[in-house]
């Protein structure tokens, strides 16, 4: 009697203190999406089956296998190899140091007309890895928003969220976190927030646009396949590296700006930076690379 | 005599000019293909004996089309999802982005995929 006592309250406690209730589910879906991303891409052997239109070739030569958690921070460059010695090429004389710096100094340097800075707002750069933050009342906030959300409280103008001074400054907030070793740590604590999540999910995995496909299409089945000659990239993983210099900008740009690109891929007629829409499906996304180290800015093509 | 031969160069004109006009078909149809802002097969498509500029691997290489009757490829690309309703390819006739003759195009084109 007292055993079953003492194991009730334990239960009762741990449902107190977990905050498992909230994200059950999107750790659920983030453990399935790992494992099958890891299954996909374990071995040449009976690969075929993931990728049944791909030369056989191509499968023997050019994908690296054998690939397991972290190594999908790279994106398509975790198992084209090609790719990825072009990719370590340009990381050789990174594009993107600039920018870091540019983002340096709108941090330390930038008065607002108040006497207030960045600084007040995030006292810590290294929070790349914290958002999207979901805040009751206001819904999913991203980085971007966050910032432009400090410009405006403080008498400033908001930023163009696509590139310029808000690349530069998420950029130097990405860099700061990898400095320091952080991994993304995205939180879903409230049946608001879960909320938001499955709309994320929900965009994420329906058809869109004339073209009738979905992210998922591309991304989770298609992870692996080519568009053209262009490899297509894993969910998992797929935002640990933002915001990137992409050599198709010629410019620094925010995970906002590449999927209003893939929006219009799929035929859709595009949706607003800060739109719920855009941030719940970033929320999603984001939530999808749990656990992975913050790994910006970086370098696609 | 001189009959028969005007009946003779004129059903040479007529073949010629059917020929003509179905060539016209698979070249626009070939067009469509190839073309990213018309049917833009080849993101997903390779096929069988033609040269495709860096054909992608989302859809099978197409082979053996030249055996499919023409409305099951017709089918296939206005809406796919008939003969297979969880298709990752574009319906691309139930959609709006082809119309009708542009779809006999490609349907033309794909008839010669061996
Ligand atoms: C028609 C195929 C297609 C669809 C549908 C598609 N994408 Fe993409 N996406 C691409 C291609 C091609 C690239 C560039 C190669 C890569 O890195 O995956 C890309 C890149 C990306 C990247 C950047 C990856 C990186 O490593 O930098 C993100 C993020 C992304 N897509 C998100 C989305 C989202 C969100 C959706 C749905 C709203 C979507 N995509 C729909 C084809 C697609
Ligand atoms: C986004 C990718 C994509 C695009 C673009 C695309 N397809 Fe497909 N296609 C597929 C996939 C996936 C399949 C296999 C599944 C199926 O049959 O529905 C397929 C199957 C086919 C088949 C049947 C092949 C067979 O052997 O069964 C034909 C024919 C075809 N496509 C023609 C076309 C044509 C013509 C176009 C352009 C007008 C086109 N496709 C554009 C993805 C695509």
């Amino acid at each position: 009697m007292r055993k079953t006592i003492v194991a009730g309250l334990l239960i009762g406690a741990f449902s107190v203190l977990s905050a498992g209730e909230f994200d059950a589910q999107a750790n659920k879906d983030l453990k399935a999406l790992k494992e099958y991303m890891e299954k996909k891409f374990a071995t040449r052997k009976g690969a075929e089956s993931y990728f049944p239109y791909t030369p056989k070739e191509e499968l023997d030569k050019n994908f690296k296998w054998g690939l397991k958690g972290d190594d999908f921070r790279l994106g398509s460059y975790a198992y084209n190899k090609n790719g990825k010695e072009q990719y370590d090429e340009m990381n050789e004389m990174p594009p993107y140091e600039d920018n870091i710096d540019a983002g340096e100094e709108l941090y330390k340097n930038t008065k607002f007309k108040n006497g207030k800075s960045f600084k007040d707002c995030f006292p810590d750069p290294a929070i790349k890895g914290e958002y999207p933050k979901f805040v009751k009342g206001k819904g999913v906030v991203t980085l971007a928003d966050a910032i432009n959300a400090c410009l405006k409280e403080n008498g400033e103008k908001p930023w163009d969220m696509a590139k310029g001074k808000m690349a530069d400054l998420e950029a130097f907030f990405a860099h700061a976190s990898k400095e320091k070793g952080k991994r993304y740590h995205i939180v879903i604590n409230s049946k608001e927030a879960a909320a938001a999540y499955e709309d994320g999910k929900k965009i994420y995995y329906s058809q869109r646009g004339y073209l009738k496909l979905s992210c998922a299409n591309c991304h989770v089945q298609g992870a692996g396949k080519r568009v053209r000659n262009e490899y297509l990239s894993p969910l998992y993983g797929q935002v640990t590296h933002f915001p990137v210099y992409r050599l198709a900008w010629e410019e620094l740009g925010t995970l906002q700006r590449r999927i209003k690109g893939c929006e219009k891929n799929q035929g859709e007629t595009t949706h607003k930076l800060d739109s719920k829409w855009m941030r719940d499906l970033i929320y999603f996304l984001t939530y999808m690379s749990n656990g992975l180290p913050v790994d910006g800015p970086d370098i696609r093509k | 005599m001189k009959k028969l031969l005007t009946l003779a160069a004129l059903a040479i004109l007529a073949s010629g000019f059917a020929n003509a006009s179905n060539s016209d078909l698979v070249k626009e149809g070939k067009k469509i293909f190839n073309t990213k802002k018309l049917g833009n097969c080849f993101a997903c498509h390779n096929a069988n004996g033609k040269k495709i500029n860096g054909p992608g691997t989302l859809g099978p290489k197409l082979q053996g089309l030249s055996m499919w009757p023409e409305q099951a490829l017709y089918d296939k690309v206005y809406n796919p999802y008939k003969t297979n309703p969880i298709s990752a390819m574009p319906p691309f006739g139930l959609n709006g982005v082809l119309n009708d003759h542009q779809i006999k195009a490609v349907v033309a084109y794909l008839k010669t995929i061996k």
